[in-house]
C-alpha cells in the first residue's frame, strides 16, 4: 500500500490547523449546545468530520481520529448513564459494586480521552501529527492512502470479449 | 462592520398581503426549523471558540466564516419578517441576496483579556445599557414597521428614514451579538448607524 507524503508544519496553513484542532474540541459540544447527552459528542463529531473531510488529508485525518476515539467514550458514557438513571430515577436497580467499578473505568477512560484529546489539539494546532492508540494508524491509513489511479482501475474493468 | 440594506423605491403590495397573512407559515416555520439546528452548531463553535481565543488569541476563521454566514441568513430572513425588503429569503448559507450586504471582517487577534470581561461582567456593562436602550427602540422600530405596512400597502412605497432607523435597530442588534459572541473587541456603539 501507498501513501501520500505528509505534510510538514510549514506546508499547512493557520486554517488547517484550526481546523484540525478543533476535531478534537468536539469532545465539548455537549457543552455548547446545553444538552448533557454523551450523544451530543458524537453527534457533533460526525458533522464535523463531514464537514472537514473534503479539506487537506491533515485536517481529514484529525477528524477522523477524532471522531473514531469518540465512538467508544460515547458507548460508555451512554450506557452509564442509562444504568444511572435506572438506579436514581427509576429505583429499577440498586447501587452494587459492578456499577461503582464501572462508573471508575469511564471516569478514568475519560481522563484518558480527555488528555489524548488536549494533546492532539495542541499538537493539530503546531501542524503536528499526533497518533492515538489503534485509532492513529486506522486514521492514517484512511487519510493518506493512495487510492488506486483510474488509469489501473480500467485496466481492471474493461477486458477483451471471450472468443 | 457593515450592514447595508438596498432602499427600494417601491414594494409589491402583494407580496406585503402575502407575508403578512401566510409569512408565518411559508417563510418563518421552515426557515427557523433550519436555523433552530444551525443555531445549535452555531453554540457548540462559539463555546470551543471561547477557549481557543483563551489559550491562543484568535478566533478560528472556518468557524468565524460560518457565524459570518448564519448571520447572513438570519438577516436574509428578518429582513423579510421585518417587511424591509421584498423577495423570499433564499436557503443556505452560501447565498447571496441582492438586497443587503454584510460584511464582518474577520480579526486576526483578540484579546483574551476582554474575552474573560465580557464572559463575567459582559451581562452588566454591555447587555443591560444595551438592553435598556433597544428595549424602547424596538418598541418604536415596531410602531414604525405597523404603519409602514399600511404606508406600503396604499403608497407602494416605506418612507426611507422609517427604512433607514428599522435597519439601523438590526444593525445595532448585530453589533452586538457580534460583541457578545465573541467575535469582535470593539465595543457596541449606542447608535444604529
Amino acid at each position: 500500500m501507498e501513501y501520500h507524503e505528509i505534510e510538514q508544519p510549514n506546508d499547512l496553513t493557520k486554517k488547517e490547523k484550526e481546523d484540525a484542532m478543533g476535531a478534537y474540541l468536539m469532545m465539548f459540544a455537549s457543552v455548547g449546545a446545553g444538552l448533557p447527552l454523551p450523544i451530543i459528542n458524537l453527534i457533533a463529531s460526525i458533522v464535523y468530520f463531514i464537514i472537514n473531510k473534503g479539506k487537506s488529508r491533515f485536517v481529514k485525518f484529525h477528524s477522523y481520529q477524532s471522531l473514531l476515539s469518540q465512538f467508544p467514550t460515547t458507548v460508555i458514557n451512554a450506557v452509564g448513564v442509562f444504568w444511572a438513571v435506572q438506579i436514581f430515577l427509576l429505583d429499577n436497580y440498586e447501587v452494587t459494586d459492578i456499577f461503582k467499578g464501572y462508573v471508575l473505568m469511564a471516569v478514568v477512560l475519560n481522563l484518558v480521552y480527555f488528555i489524548f484529546s488536549i494533546v492532539g489539539a495542541v499538537k493539530a494546532r503546531k501542524g503536528l501529527m499526533y497518533y492515538f492508540i489503534f485509532f492513529g494508524k486506522l486514521s492514517y491509513h484512511y487519510a493518506y492512502a493512495k487510492s488506486p489511479t483510474s488509469e489501473v482501475a480500467k485496466v481492471i474493468q474493461n477486458v477483451p470479449p471471450k472468443l | 462592520m457593515n450592514l447595508s440594506v438596498r432602499y427600494q423605491e417601491s414594494f409589491s403590495r402583494g407580496e406585503l398581503l402575502l407575508r403578512s397573512i401566510f409569512g408565518l407559515f411559508y417563510i418563518i416555520l421552515p426557515h427557523t426549523f433550519i436555523l433552530l439546528f444551525l443555531s445549535i452548531w452555531s453554540s457548540i463553535l462559539t463555546f470551543i471558540s471561547w477557549w481557543i481565543i483563551l489559550f491562543t488569541g484568535s478566533y478560528p476563521e472556518s468557524f468565524y466564516e460560518f457565524q459570518v454566514k448564519l448571520l447572513r441568513w438570519s438577516t436574509r430572513l428578518n429582513l423579510r419578517v421585518y417587511n424591509l425588503a421584498d423577495g423570499y429569503p433564499a436557503f443556505g448559507l452560501d447565498v447571496q441576496d441582492e438586497s443587503f450586504t454584510l460584511d464582518i471582517p474577520y480579526p486576526e487577534r483578540l484579546s483574551r483579556g476582554t474575552l474573560l470581561l465580557k464572559s463575567f461582567f459582559g451581562i452588566f456593562y454591555v447587555v443591560f445599557p444595551h438592553g435598556i436602550v433597544l428595549y424602547f427602540r424596538l418598541i418604536w422600530t415596531m410602531i414604525l414597521g405597523f404603519l409602514a405596512f399600511w404606508s406600503v400597502l396604499f403608497t407602494g412605497s416605506y418612507p426611507q428614514s422609517w427604512h433607514e432607523f428599522n435597519v439601523g435597530t438590526l444593525r445595532w442588534g448585530l453589533r452586538l451579538n457580534l460583541y457578545m459572541s465573541f467575535m469582535s473587541d470593539q465595543y457596541p456603539p449606542f447608535s444604529g448607524k
